[in-house]
């Protein structure tokens, strides 16, 4: 056994912030929130918009915070790992209450593990492919040991992702063998932050702040917090603006930014995040599996018009897959510029018989919408005719899920599950997560030899450097049209403090905050 | 006894009625690519998984045999599960329906309100400037798409004057619901500030929503009063010597009450329509919001649950104009 | 037959509201036609300026820009084509579906008349916005699918008003006589029931020309109409939301004239239903 590299910042995380729950807390904070609460499982529910209900209630192994990310122990000590990367065993935090106040023990981590493979729903994605049912043992009350598969380097970024329910409460509540899915819909069973007051699907849900929580709570942080489901942009600023709310989403469009700012009592925190807007392109369809027409396309983008006019400066130009202020990143690498005559030379190398390129944008979703017509425009100053067809996403997901079915091109986020450029490269290039991540049919023996070796070692140099080769290749090859990183501009009342921003789930984890 | 026929053979057609629409709806909600077993299964799903949740929910089976089953489900009251809430649609539909019937009766409040008096009043008046008027709003309130009239109230009323709440049914949660009414509810509990939003939150959507159904009322209750006022036993009052007034009350009112019962029927259907875009602008947590984000995001479970409680509807409203119709109007029994 | 007509070209020169009405559609068909000449900058349909976007109405942009910087007024006398164009050819479908259905069940009654009305109770069970919605969904956005989605929902009003008006005209004397004489029904039909439920026919076109334009603005509004950069005006209220309450005249100018052509038909219809046939007003407006 090794101890594994990764440097525990416990002792100074629990110490920092290690008052007593008893100590004067004050107030409810109101957040705006721009997707809908209809599922309070930990285990069912997995993506940007709801990250609330999972990050306040419930408690993973380790958790991430601050920006850039970083990963401190939370219901787990510390860890180690065999020499193989197989076998990786977890030392839990004594004396860890449940709301109900029985105590967390390694039978809980392993309950959830299972329950989550089970359920095969939402963050089980992160560990099917390499942990097997029934194969997590705990090894004594506060110890258990996870066994994996195939060596894997991104295993260790996805532990805070292993959120732990009640596995007692959870099991007395379940039903014809569901591992109480019904139930944990609209219950929390945890030792999270805060206790669950108030739910309704349609509105929203308030929390209570668990006294008891073994972190312990600062002087002066919330009694409780609401998340409400506003889906209008506009009502959500002017909530702000009126002092109805405390908080909202950090990507609000930059017209409703300028007009935040302008109000005395509302602050925006801004935060350099990682979050790739880029067109996915389809690489196996003539006529562009022609890389001179991916070339041309890349072109053909406005991204100083689109950054700098329709978004107003307010992201950063982004030349590969890999968000720039992580590392992997080839820096040297600068990209393609709004070039109508490189791009017209290029098309001129198009062997491939042209025909009309469709891209699909998000309904409900402008600026993939803006982005496309953008697009649109400058193709048909060199002669190629684009169609714009706009879809929801759940229909463009599952049409970029199918080979045959993709459009041409998609333009989208790639956001921030765990901080690896494996999350950005290797799910988006990686011929291993054909078709259902990588779903630009990109098939390079040389990048994916790179990728997979990365996904192996454990040496930090080594994978800095595969990712950085693969990194260049995929730009050379216009894999896609990479256009910018996100910055995030957290809109708050001015009297809020102690927002942590991380960009694994947006600052929208509370316990920090409280009212100046 | 003819009117409890057709009750009875409104009853015995709905059957099959709303099994036609929801093979129109089945039929159409597979046309296209979309697979709902990728979006139960969220963003990162593996093939693995979907193919566990395909058995799961019984995707595997033939479409046919799918749609029989669905048919099973909906005779034992179970319409099944939301793809993209995984919540069960029967109890999301109890819980919104509330929110819907209740902008509904507000705005066929306003529309009655406004429309039955201008009606009568535009028909005593005939070709006055008022009545003229009152035709080129009406045609306006016709010819107004509700959407836009509902971000143009929006534009004005809340952002600009800042009188009333740009969206939604009331801030943040409402009172604990009893019948899920929250003017109702907040009334039952003495909720004051509860009551306060919701009436405020309200007003914009229903004025919306009652816009074309008021201009409708106008028009037939002035049509329905001219033809009575014209009528041979109102010509004959008149020569008696009867009071105008006494055979407006007498006559004319009642009549113009009853040709608007029997049109509620149908104002309700104007009503539904415009709810779905209404609920949609206003963000209202009613049964036609969740109608169109279902259409949009391809749950055709939640489509289907949403027409058969809409054809239901459909029925309910119109039996109950019928029985209406013959209690008010003891001629149309005979 | 010939002074009827005079007749009613002189009403209909004195009746207000059908004049203004269709004062209003010919604006619209001008608009469409010569919708190069009078746009002041007919390429901003393509065209964008991402520096010069959301520009207030000034001088030189009567209506303001839009959030690609392209001409708002410009746009949206493009658009009117797209609107007539999507109404006149929904409507045509719908009126080649509808009558023949409405007529021959209308006529015949008995089994055809059970099966029609059958077949209608089901598109009429949920709101035709609904069913028109769920269809341009399936198909995708365009404008073919938007106009198959209007015609495929609205064809059931259709054949129920003109078998309402073939059975009411279908009794009458001279009908009767024709059948007695051994005309074929098609004959009949077509020679002597049709020209009698024509003006019910013509009446209620121009009033579905405006519900069709709301329809399809709805449809616009909610993304499934004409894909971009297309002007459509529904689509057009949709992207300004984001950018009110500043760029008020980016919502206001399309949904004016949503408004302002949708009155024109309903003036129309109303002119037109009083000059034709007086019999008919309460009928048609229980359509609404």
């Amino acid at each position: 056994m090794t101890k594994h590299p990764f440097r525990l910042i416990a002792l100074a995380a629990v110490a920092a912030l290690g008052l007593s729950g008893a100590a004067l807390a004050q107030g409810k904070y109101v957040h705006a929130n721009n997707s809908g609460y209809d599922n309070l499982d930990p285990h069912a529910v997995f993506d940007v918009g709801r990250a609330a209900s999972r990050i306040n209630f419930y408690d993973g192994l380790y958790r991430w915070v601050d920006n850039p990310p970083k990963m401190i122990p939370w219901l787990a000590e510390s860890h180690t790992v065999t020499e193989d990367g197989l076998s990786w065993t977890f030392k839990l935090r004594q004396g860890v209450k449940f709301h109900d106040g029985t105590e967390m023990t390694a039978d809980d981590v392993v309950y959830s593990m299972e329950r989550m493979l089970a359920m095969k729903k939402g963050p089980a994605t992160l560990f099917m492919a390499i942990i097997d049912p029934g194969t997590t043992k705990a090894k004594d009350r506060h110890t258990v040991v996870f066994n994996l598969k195939e060596p894997s380097a991104v295993f260790h970024s996805t532990v805070p992702e292993i959120l732990i329910v009640n596995s007692k409460l959870v099991k007395q509540n379940e039903k014809d063998g569901d591992w109480g899915q019904a139930w944990l819909s609209k219950n929390v069973a945890s030792t999270g932050s805060y206790t669950l007051r108030r739910y309704d699907p349609a509105v929203g849900f308030v929390g209570a702040r668990f006294k008891d929580h073994f972190a312990g709570w600062g002087a002066k942080s919330f009694d409780e917090i609401e998340f409400r489901t506003v889906l209008e942009t506009n009502t959500r600023v002017l909530g702000l603006l009126k002092g109805d709310i405390h908080g909202t989403d950090g990507y609000l469009p930059q017209d409703q930014i300028a007009r935040l700012r302008q109000a005395s009592n509302v602050q925006i925190i801004e935060q350099e995040s990682m979050r790739v807007f880029y067109f996915a392109v389809h690489n196996s369809r003539p006529p562009l599996n022609d890389v001179h027409l991916r070339r041309a396309l890349s072109y053909a983008f406005d991204y100083d018009g689109f950054n700098n006019d329709l978004l107003k400066g307010a992201v950063s130009r982004n030349a590969g897959p890999v968000p720039n202020n992580l590392w992997g990143v080839p820096k040297d690498v600068k990209g393609y510029t709004y070039d109508l005559e490189k791009a017209k030379a290029e098309l001129a190398k198009v062997k491939e018989p042209m025909r009309p390129i469709v891209i699909g944008t998000l309904a409900g979703f402008s600026e993939t919408e803006q982005a496309a017509t953008l697009l649109q425009n400058a193709a048909r100053k060199i002669g190629i005719e684009i169609k714009v067809e706009s879809a929801p996403w759940p229909v463009v997901q599952s049409r970029m899920q199918k080979e045959d079915q993709m459009y041409d091109m998609v333009p989208l986020w790639k956001s921030t599950y765990y901080v690896d450029p494996n999350n950005w490269i290797g799910e988006m290039y990686g011929m291993r997560y054909l078709p259902l991540r990588n779903n630009s049919y990109y098939r390079n023996p040389e990048v994916d030899k790179r990728l997979e070796q990365a996904l192996k070692v454990t040496d930090q140099s080594t994978r800095d450097r595969l990712y950085q080769e693969a990194g260049r290749i995929v730009v050379d090859d216009a894999a896609g049209i990479f256009v910018y990183n996100t910055k995030w501009f957290g809109p708050y009342a001015a009297n809020i403090g102690g927002i942590r921003f991380c960009p694994i789930g947006n600052a929208q984890d509370m316990r920090w905050a409280y009212f100046k | 006894m003819r009117r409890l026929e057709i009750i009875v053979s409104r009853l015995a057609w709905f059957v099959p009625t709303i099994v036609g629409l929801l093979i129109i709806i089945f039929t159409i909600s597979h046309i296209i690519p979309t697979d709902p077993v990728r979006v139960l299964a969220g963003d990162n799903a593996t093939q693995e998984q979907l193919d566990a949740l395909r058995k799961e929910y019984g995707y595997d089976k033939p479409l046919p045999i799918q749609f029989i089953n669905y048919l099973k489900d909906v005779a034992t009251g179970n319409l099944g599960i939301s793809i993209f809430t995984k919540r069960p649609i029967s109890e999301t539909m109890w819980h919104r329906l509330p929110a819907t019937l209740e902008l509904t009766f507000a705005a066929v409040f306003l529309s009655v309100l406004f429309g039955i008096p201008l009606g009568v009043l535009s028909a005593l008046k005939r070709n006055s400037l008022f009545d003229h008027v009152l035709r080129v709003i009406t045609v306006s309130g016709l010819a107004v798409a509700s959407f836009w009239l509902a971000m143009e109230l929006q534009f004005l009323f809340s952002m600009n004057l800042a009188v009333a709440p740009l969206n939604g049914r009331i801030s943040g949660f409402g009172p604990d619901p009893i019948t899920g009414f929250f003017v109702i509810d907040s009334l039952l509990i003495w909720d004051m500030e509860s009551l306060r939003s919701a009436l405020s939150h309200m007003i914009l959507p229903a004025i919306t929503l009652a816009l074309p159904a008021a201009a409708t009322i106008v028009r037939f209750t002035r049509a329905g009063v001219l033809e009575v006022i014209n009528s041979n036993f109102v010509l004959y009052e008149r020569a008696m010597g009867i009071p105008w007034p006494l055979i407006v009350w007498k006559y004319v009112l009642r009549n113009a009450l009853i040709s608007t019962v029997t049109q509620i029927g149908l104002i309700f259907g104007v009503f539904l329509s415009g709810a779905v875009v209404v609920e949609t602008v206003f963000d209202w947590p009613g049964i036609g919001a969740y109608a169109v984000n279902s259409i949009l995001q391809s749950d055709y479970k939640a489509i289907m649950g949403f027409t058969i409680w809409t054809g239901a509807i459909f029925l309910i409203v119109n039996l109950i104009t019928d029985i209406a119709h013959t209690l008010i109007d003891p001629r149309s029994s005979q | 037959m010939k002074t009827g007509w005079r007749q009613a070209l002189s009403k209909f020169v004195r009746d207000r509201a059908a004049l203004i009405g269709s004062v209003i559609i010919l604006g619209l068909i001008l608009c469409a036609i010569f919708a190069p000449y009078l746009a002041p900058f007919p390429d901003d349909v393509y065209e964008f300026h991402t520096s010069n976007r959301l520009r207030a109405p000034d001088g030189v942009h009567y209506f303001g820009t839009d959030r690609m910087g392209s001409d708002v007024l410009s746009r949206i006398l493009f658009g009117a084509r797209i609107t007539i164009m999507i109404a006149v050819i929904a409507i045509s479908i719908t009126v080649a579906i509808g009558v023949p259905i409405g007529l021959i069940a209308g006529y015949y009654g008995k089994w055809p008349s059970d099966a029609l009305m059958r077949v209608s109770d089901i598109f009429l069970a949920i709101p035709q916005v609904v069913l028109a919605i769920a269809i341009a969904q399936t198909l995708g956005p365009s404008i073919e699918n938007v106009i198959l989605a209007l015609s495929a929902t609205y064809w059931p009003f259709w054949a129920r008003l003109v078998y309402a008006e073939t059975r009411s005209v279908k009794n009458e004397i001279f009908i009767e006589s024709a059948i007695a004489l051994g005309a074929p029904p098609w004959r009949v039909m077509l020679l002597h029931v049709l020209p009698n439920i024509a003006s019910a026919i013509i009446v209620r076109t121009s009033i579905g020309m405006g519900n069709t334009i709301l329809t399809a603005a709805i449809l616009g509004f909610l993304g499934l109409g004409a894909p971009p950069p297309a002007p459509e005006w529904g689509r057009m209220i949709a992207e300004s939301r984001e950018f009110l309450p500043e760029a008020w005249w980016y919502a206001t100018a399309p949904g004016l004239a949503i408004f302002l052509v949708v009155m024109g038909f309903n003036l129309l219809g109303d002119g037109l239903r009083d000059i034709l046939d007086p019999r008919i007003r309460r009928a048609a407006s229980r359509e609404e």
